[in-house]
This record gives C-alpha cells, sequence and structure tokens, in this order.
C-alpha cells in the first residue's frame, strides 16, 4: 500500500527538484534583489523599501503600468470575440474551410520577434503598406506615424500583438466547441430557436469553461507582453510605448540597475498573480464538484 | 586491438602537438562594411600566427551594448577580446576590475611610439592603460554633393547660412535634415555639437561628468536653438521610427539634405552615392567660442575573465600594429590611431584636417556620461524633439535624475 503512494511522488521529484531550481529559486531570488541597490557586479547594498518608494514616484514606471492595462484591455475587448467569432466560423463545414482555418491560424505559428517586425515594416510611416494603402484609396490624411506618435504607438504595439491573440483564442474556443453536444443544439433547433438563441442560450453557456481559459491566459499575455514592444520600439519614442516587462529590461540590464529593475519585476509579478490564483481557485472548485 | 591502442595515441598526441589556441572575439561591427574588414583582419592574424584559432562572434550594436556587461560579470569568462568605446565607457569598467590593464603590448617599446600621447588619457584608468585603440573617426555634417549644386547650395559656416541652407532646401521639397533616432544616441550627437558651439568643452565635459545640472540657464541655450529647426519642419518627420541607417537612405536617395552623423555613415552608404558623399564642419553658432568636434575612439579590452590572457595580448599586438591599422582604416576610411598610419583617403584627410585645426575633441555624450544618466538623458533629448515646449520640465526632471545618480543631495 505504502509502495502504491510513493511512486507517483517519486516521479514527480524530478521536475519538482527543476522547478524549484529554474522558477521557485529565481522568483524568491528576484524578491531578495528587489530589496537592494546592485549593479549586478559589484557588493549589493540592501536598502529595505527605498526601490518600492521610487516606483510609485516614477513617472515612466506608471505609464508602463497604464500601457500594460491598456494591453489587458485590448486583448480583452477584441481578442476574446474575435477569435469566438472566428472559431463559430471555421467551425462551420464549408468549402475550404481547413485553408481560410489555416490562414488565421497562421500567425500562431510565428514567434513574436518575426510578428514584430513584420508589423514594423507594415506600419512604416513612408513606405509602409498601410500608409501606403492610405494615400491610394484618397484617405492620405489618416495616414500616420503609427511607431513613432507616443499617442498611438501603444494602440499599433497591440494591434500588432492581436494578430497572433486573435488565433490563440479562436484555438482555444474551437476546442471548447468540440464539447457543445451537438444533440443539444439539434434539440433547440427543434425546439425552434432561431440561430440568434442557438448562439445566446445554447452554445454560449456550454463554452463558459473555454472562456474562463481564454480571458485568463489573455490577461496573463497582456501582462508579460514584452517581445512586440522590444521590437518594434524598445519601448520609445521616449518610454510612451514602454509596459512593465519592457521597462524592467531597460533599468536591470540598460541602467545597471538591477534592485531596482527586481522591484519592477515584483510589482509585475504580483499583479500577474493575483490573476493566476484567481484562475486556479476556479479550475480547483470545479475539481472539486 | 594493440594496433587501434596505438593509433589512438598517435593521434591524441598529434592533437596535442597541432592543437591550436583559441582566442574569443566578442564583436560589436555587424554593419558590413567593418564585419568585413574585421573578418579580414582576423584572416591576417591567423595566416601570421597559425598557432592561434580565432573565433569572432559578432553582435547587433545595441544588443552588444547590454550583453558586454554579462559577459564581464560572469564568473567564468568566455571572450578574450572585445570591441568597446574608449572613455567614460571603458573606466566604468575599469574601476569595477572587470577588465584589465594592457601594457604587456607595450613591452619593448612604448605608447608613445604607437598611438597618440593625447589619446592615453582617454585610454587609461588610474594611469593604467586598459583599451588599445583601433580607429576613431569624427562627426560633420553629411550631404549629396550633387544635391547641393542641383540647387545652388554652398557649404553654410555659421548658423544662419545653415538655416537658410535648410529653408532652401525644404522649398525644393527635400526634408533639410536627416536623423533616424529609434535608438536615441543619434540626437545626442546633436545635443553634444549645439552645446560644444554654444558653451564650450569645459562646460560640456563638466556636464558630462554630471557636475552641472541639467536645469542651467546656459544649457537652456542650446534647446532654444535646436528648437528652430524643430518649429521650422526641419528635421526628417517621424525620424523616432528609424534606425539611423534608414534616416540615412533619406540622404542617399536625396529625399533629404544633410545629416549630422559620424563618418562611419559611409559604411552603409550604396557604392554610387559613396563618392557623392561629402561633409562640413558644423557650422559656428557664437564666434566667441572656439571650435570643438566630436571624435569617439573604437578599439579593444580584454575582459578580467579573459580564459586565455596570453593570446588576446597578443592579438592586440597585432591590432597596434601599422599594418592591422593600415589595412583597417584603409577599407573603412576612418582614421587608425597608429601614428605611423596617414589618412587612408581625400576625404579621410579632410577630416584629419578638421580635427587638427579644432581646439579640443570631445569623445561622445553617452561615452562620457555615467550609462544610467546617458540612457535617462537621451530619451529626454527625444522626448524634447516630439515636445519642444516642455523643454522646462524635461530639464527638471533630468536634473532630479542626476542628483539621484550622481548622490547629490
Amino acid at each position: 500500500m505504502m509502495r502504491k503512494n510513493i511512486t507517483p511522488y517519486l516521479f514527480l521529484a524530478i521536475p519538482f527538484l527543476m522547478y524549484c531550481i529554474w522558477v521557485i529559486f529565481p522568483i524568491l531570488q528576484t524578491f531578495i534583489v528587489s530589496f537592494t541597490k546592485w549593479d549586478g557586479m559589484t557588493q549589493m547594498k540592501f536598502i529595505g523599501i527605498e526601490n518600492f518608494k521610487r516606483l510609485i514616484n516614477d513617472k515612466y514606471f506608471g505609464l508602463s503600468l497604464v500601457n500594460n492595462i491598456k494591453w489587458m484591455i485590448g486583448f480583452v475587448i477584441l481578442s476574446i470575440p474575435l477569435g469566438l467569432f472566428f472559431a463559430i466560423l471555421m467551425d462551420q463545414k464549408f468549402a475550404g474551410h481547413k485553408i481560410y482555418k489555416s490562414l488565421v491560424y497562421l500567425p500562431m505559428a510565428l514567434s513574436f520577434v518575426v510578428i514584430g517586425q513584420i508589423w514594423s515594416w507594415i506600419l512604416e510611416p513612408t513606405g509602409g503598406i498601410v500608409n501606403a494603402f492610405l494615400n491610394f484609396i484618397g484617405l492620405g490624411n489618416l495616414a500616420k506615424p503609427w511607431l513613432s506618435d507616443p499617442k498611438i504607438v501603444t494602440y499599433s504595439l497591440i494591434a500588432a500583438a492581436l494578430w497572433r491573440q486573435i488565433p490563440y483564442a479562436m484555438v482555444l474556443f474551437l476546442a471548447g466547441l468540440k464539447n457543445v453536444s451537438s444533440e443539444l443544439v439539434e434539440a433547440a433547433v427543434v425546439d425552434g430557436a432561431n440561430a440568434f438563441q442557438r448562439f445566446f442560450y445554447v452554445i454560449l453557456p456550454a463554452l463558459k469553461p473555454a472562456m474562463v481559459i481564454a480571458i485568463t491566459v489573455n490577461i496573463i499575455d497582456s501582462l508579460r507582453a514584452f517581445d512586440i514592444v522590444f521590437v518594434m520600439t524598445r519601448g520609445g519614442p521616449y518610454y510612451s510605448s514602454s509596459v512593465m516587462a519592457n521597462y524592467m529590461y531597460v533599468q536591470a540590464f540598460h541602467n545597471y540597475r538591477m534592485g531596482y529593475g527586481a522591484s519592477v519585476a515584483v510589482v509585475q509579478f504580483l499583479i500577474t498573480f493575483s490573476f493566476i490564483l484567481l484562475y486556479l481557485i476556479n479550475v480547483l472548485k470545479k475539481e472539486e464538484r | 586491438m594493440r594496433k587501434t591502442f596505438i593509433f589512438l595515441l598517435l593521434t591524441l598526441l598529434a592533437l596535442f602537438i597541432f592543437a591550436k589556441e583559441k582566442i574569443v572575439i566578442n564583436s560589436y561591427m555587424s554593419d558590413p562594411a567593418p564585419r568585413k574588414a574585421f573578418a579580414e583582419l582576423v584572416k591576417i592574424f591567423q595566416e601570421k600566427y597559425p598557432e592561434y584559432e580565432v573565433t569572432v562572434n559578432t553582435f547587433a550594436h545595441e544588443d552588444f551594448k547590454t550583453l558586454l556587461r554579462t559577459w564581464l560579470a560572469a564568473p567564468k569568462g568566455t571572450a578574450d577580446v572585445v570591441t568597446w568605446f574608449a572613455g567614460e565607457r571603458m573606466r566604468y569598467f575599469a574601476e569595477m576590475k572587470l577588465i584589465t590593464p594592457v601594457e604587456e603590448v607595450f613591452k619593448e617599446s612604448s605608447w608613445e611610439n604607437y598611438f597618440p600621447a593625447s589619446f592615453k588619457s582617454t585610454c587609461s584608468y588610474n594611469d593604467r592603460i586598459y583599451f588599445i585603440p583601433q580607429s576613431w573617426y569624427w562627426w560633420g555634417v553629411y550631404y549629396r554633393k550633387s544635391v547641393f549644386e542641383k540647387y545652388g547650395i554652398k557649404e553654410p559656416k555659421t548658423w544662419d547660412e545653415f538655416l537658410k541652407v535648410c529653408e532652401t532646401l525644404k522649398a525644393n521639397g527635400i526634408s533639410p535634415i536627416a536623423i533616424g533616432s529609434k535608438f536615441p544616441w543619434t540626437a545626442a550627437g546633436w545635443f553634444d555639437i549645439l552645446n560644444l558651439r554654444i558653451n564650450g568643452l569645459d562646460y560640456h565635459i563638466d556636464l558630462t561628468a554630471g557636475k552641472i545640472p541639467y536645469n542651467d540657464s546656459k544649457l537652456l541655450k542650446v534647446f532654444e536653438y535646436w528648437k528652430q529647426l524643430v518649429d521650422n519642419g526641419y528635421l526628417l518627420p517621424n525620424h523616432t521610427s528609424y534606425e539611423w541607417q534608414e534616416g540615412a537612405t533619406f540622404l542617399f536617395r536625396g529625399q533629404a539634405g544633410m545629416y549630422y552623423m559620424g563618418q562611419f555613415i559611409k559604411d552603409v552608404a550604396p557604392e554610387e552615392v559613396k563618392n557623392d558623399l561629402d561633409f562640413f564642419r558644423f557650422p559656428i553658432i557664437d564666434p566667441s567660442v572656439p571650435l570643438y568636434e566630436e571624435t569617439p575612439i573604437d578599439g579593444f579590452m580584454i575582459p578580467a575573465n579573459a580564459p586565455n590572457r596570453k593570446g588576446a595580448i597578443e592579438f592586440l599586438k597585432f591590432i597596434a600594429s601599422k599594418e592591422a591599422q593600415e589595412k583597417f582604416a584603409r577599407d573603412l576610411g576612418r582614421l587608425a590611431a597608429n601614428i605611423e598610419v596617414a589618412p587612408p583617403d581625400e576625404h579621410a584627410k579632410k577630416g584629419l584636417d578638421m580635427i587638427l585645426a579644432s581646439a579640443g575633441v570631445s569623445q561622445f555624450y553617452d561615452r562620457d556620461t555615467n550609462p544610467e544618466m546617458a540612457e535617462i538623458g537621451m530619451n529626454a533629448l527625444i522626448e524634447f524633439l516630439q515636445n519642444p515646449g516642455k523643454i522646462n520640465s524635461i530639464l527638471d526632471n533630468l536634473e532630479m535624475e542626476r542628483k539621484r545618480i550622481y548622490g547629490i543631495k
């Protein structure tokens, strides 16, 4: 009996150990570093909560936080409905639906670095396809410096990120749709429900688990946004498109302020972790049932 | 069995005898022209010293700047030689003992036999030499001769003439001033030269050393002049979208008129434009201020954790030699640091003459300034270019940062 219980733990021990070394330990280390002044090379100096006090008054950190919130809102209100829309569309068996599915899915296969580079070209102010197209159809006055106007640069970056995020949500919903029992939908048809009613009263409630996952994943992804920003603007011009992860990178690796960078990471971790916690509680509750 | 054993033993012996010592060089020379020139240089070294096997790892310029520190700070080093900049940026590492003195290069001779005495302090920290210069260059206002000819423009000597040139170019549908400021150092070039022309070298050196408040009224004057260019729309539109090379293509295509840039702009110029490119000295603003220029020095240093220090010294000896310096300078049209090497072409001679005729030189804003201050300062310059009206609050903010960074109460 004892033997039987110990086997799974033995199997888990190795991954758990690896997890400790590469995930738990660095997290704890970051917490410690966040209370110090350290350039990454010389002696660490413990300075208490000085870094966090400074964060509160740091307008560029504030800007990064606000930008992260913009990312979050953008991801949730755009990638969820559009992902769902595409999922429902692609779930229909129309001619060539596989080709369309692949096309929508394609950006998922690309890394964020590649996507960032592609969108840098698309949004390039003089030769980029967006401005060229606007000029071509006579809407030249709508052409903008998408990546250098501090007022719109963050939205341009979010648009680029959504190109990959929407198909991601679509995949999650497509998987969810497989779980919607077709009998239920057929029963609704027999009962005379129109497409609208079928969607809102039958399909959508059945998609709730997928919805929870999609929203949580999108929120977490929006909080850890980094690659696109790094490739397309490096947070510029003058921090206007900076996000927390990017600001942390600049502080820690550019300005040689490991301690301050770590404190940014800690704040980002706490915010992200609270969403993960919410999600975990949700999942655990379901498992109990 | 025995045969195999003997064979193995012999092979091992052979490997041991002919084993090459490895030298690893991490380089930021990522633009095609310098990259090629450096690769050829390494090849010559290998032919001369077949006992060494040299590996060159090339990194994009901006990435190199952040990566270097992680290599230097690692407990176990991987690179024996790294490219870097003379001045504050080198001293920063020397102070932390992450790089080592390189006087062994001059064992049987002295610094003065190789390099100008005036370079020595820039390459030293606490009276010890840590840096072997390879080449240096000047900054100037680059333009296309054919474009200036077409509109009957002469090289401007004063600020007013310069503004007139801008106006002429603009009236002809050409962006007067090219700049690509996605990475903000290009703006720092402008800041430096304006400050040098308006407030002079001593003031500029004190400022970059953190001794002068950023909200000093004399500094405000720099931005008043700069603002004239912004307000008149003389700068390339959307310049924060472009890297410096992309900004340069506007000049090469004749869509922009002038580019205040280092000589290395020629590295990225297409063949057919190269000979059409010329430069003039940045115009005089205040005739009572002597002429100062920017002349950054590039070169090499040895990390304290270099696995093969002997090989590194050997390589730097080669780099310091007339042969190597001449080759690199000739390939890229730069000025060699070695005193025996003459300017490689007419263009370089013109640059050298300009520098010889000036009263003093500075390195560059981010080479003379503490790295953190430089990052914040350069971003502030971009903020100014986009919001010239906010200059007072931008400078106040910089002053706050200066106090924090230099520990001033």
